[in-house]
C-alpha cells in the first residue's frame, strides 16, 4: 500500500492543529476580536473572577491594567464578554449585566426600572440626575451605555428622560445585574463581590 | 462582611455599596476588621456570624 508523503501529513496536522489553537482563543472567537489592550483587560478578568467572590467589573480591570477610561472601549470590552458567557463561570452564575457596567450606570439603570415596575412617569433627567447624585452630563453618558447594551430603548412616548426599560430587566433580582459591592483594599486592588 | 473579618481583617477596606431598593449609595470603611465610619448615618451595618 503506497505511504502518503511525510510533508505533506505534516501540513495537514499543523493546518489541524492551528484550527484547535485558533478555536480556543476566546478573544479571536465570534468574528469579535479584542485589540491587544483590551485582551490584557480580559485576562485580568478571567483571573480575577472567582477570588475573594470577586465578580470585578470592566471598569475596574481597565484601571487595574493602566487604561484610560474610555466607554468606547469598555463597551468594546463589555459587548466581548455579553456574547462569551463560557469564558468564566462568573458570567454564568451571576450574568454578563453586573460585570459591564459602573456603579452609576446600574444606579441610573434601577431609577428607570423601579419608576416603570411601579407605574410611575419615567424621570426626566434633572431627577435622575438628583436621584444618583450625578450632573446630567453623566446621566446621558450613562443612558447611552444602557442603551447600547439594549437595557433600555428610546420610548419618547414614555416621557420623562424618553427611554422604556427592556421587559427582561423590569424584575432582575434573581440576577446581580445591578447591584455593586465595591471592595477598596489598603494596597489599592479593587474588585466587586457577588 | 465575611472578607473584611477574615482575610482582609489586617487593613483597612473600603466598601462602596448602595441601597438595593433605592438608589442610595454607601460609604463604608472598616479598619482592621471594625467599623470605622458609615455614610449616610443611617446606614445599618449587621455584623454577625462566627
Amino acid at each position: 500500500m503506497p505511504r502518503k508523503p511525510a510533508g505533506k501529513l505534516f501540513f495537514i496536522t499543523a493546518i489541524f492543529a492551528f484550527s484547535l489553537l485558533a478555536g480556543n482563543s476566546p478573544a479571536a472567537a465570534g468574528g469579535h476580536k479584542l485589540k491587544r489592550d483590551e485582551k490584557k483587560v480580559l485576562d485580568y478578568l478571567v483571573k480575577d473572577w472567582g477570588q475573594d467572590y470577586s465578580v470585578t467589573s470592566v471598569d475596574l480591570a481597565m484601571r487595574a491594567v493602566g487604561l484610560p477610561p474610555s466607554d468606547d472601549i469598555r463597551y468594546h470590552i463589555g459587548s466581548y464578554i455579553k456574547q462569551h458567557p463560557e469564558l468564566h463561570e462568573v458570567l454564568r452564575n451571576w450574568g454578563w449585566v453586573t460585570v459591564v457596567l459602573t456603579p452609576d450606570e446600574k444606579l441610573i439603570a434601577r431609577h428607570l426600572i423601579n419608576a416603570q415596575r411601579d407605574g410611575k412617569p419615567a424621570p426626566s433627567l434633572a431627577e435622575i440626575a438628583g436621584a444618583v447624585s450625578l450632573d446630567q452630563e453623566q446621566i446621558k453618558r450613562g443612558l447611552a451605555m444602557l442603551e447600547r447594551y439594549e437595557i433600555i430603548r428610546r420610548d419618547p412616548s414614555r416621557g420623562g428622560a424618553g427611554y422604556a426599560v427592556l421587559p427582561h430587566y423590569i424584575n432582575w433580582e434573581p440576577r446581580l445585574d445591578f447591584l455593586f459591592h465595591q471592595v477598596t483594599l489598603a494596597g489599592g486592588r479593587q474588585f466587586n463581590t457577588n | 462582611m465575611l472578607l473584611v473579618s477574615s482575610k482582609f481583617a489586617d487593613q483597612k477596606v473600603v466598601v462602596d455599596d448602595s441601597s438595593p431598593d433605592g438608589t442610595a449609595r454607601i460609604h463604608v470603611v472598616f479598619d482592621k476588621g471594625k467599623l470605622e465610619t458609615a455614610e449616610p448615618a443611617s446606614t445599618i451595618v449587621f455584623a454577625g456570624g462566627g
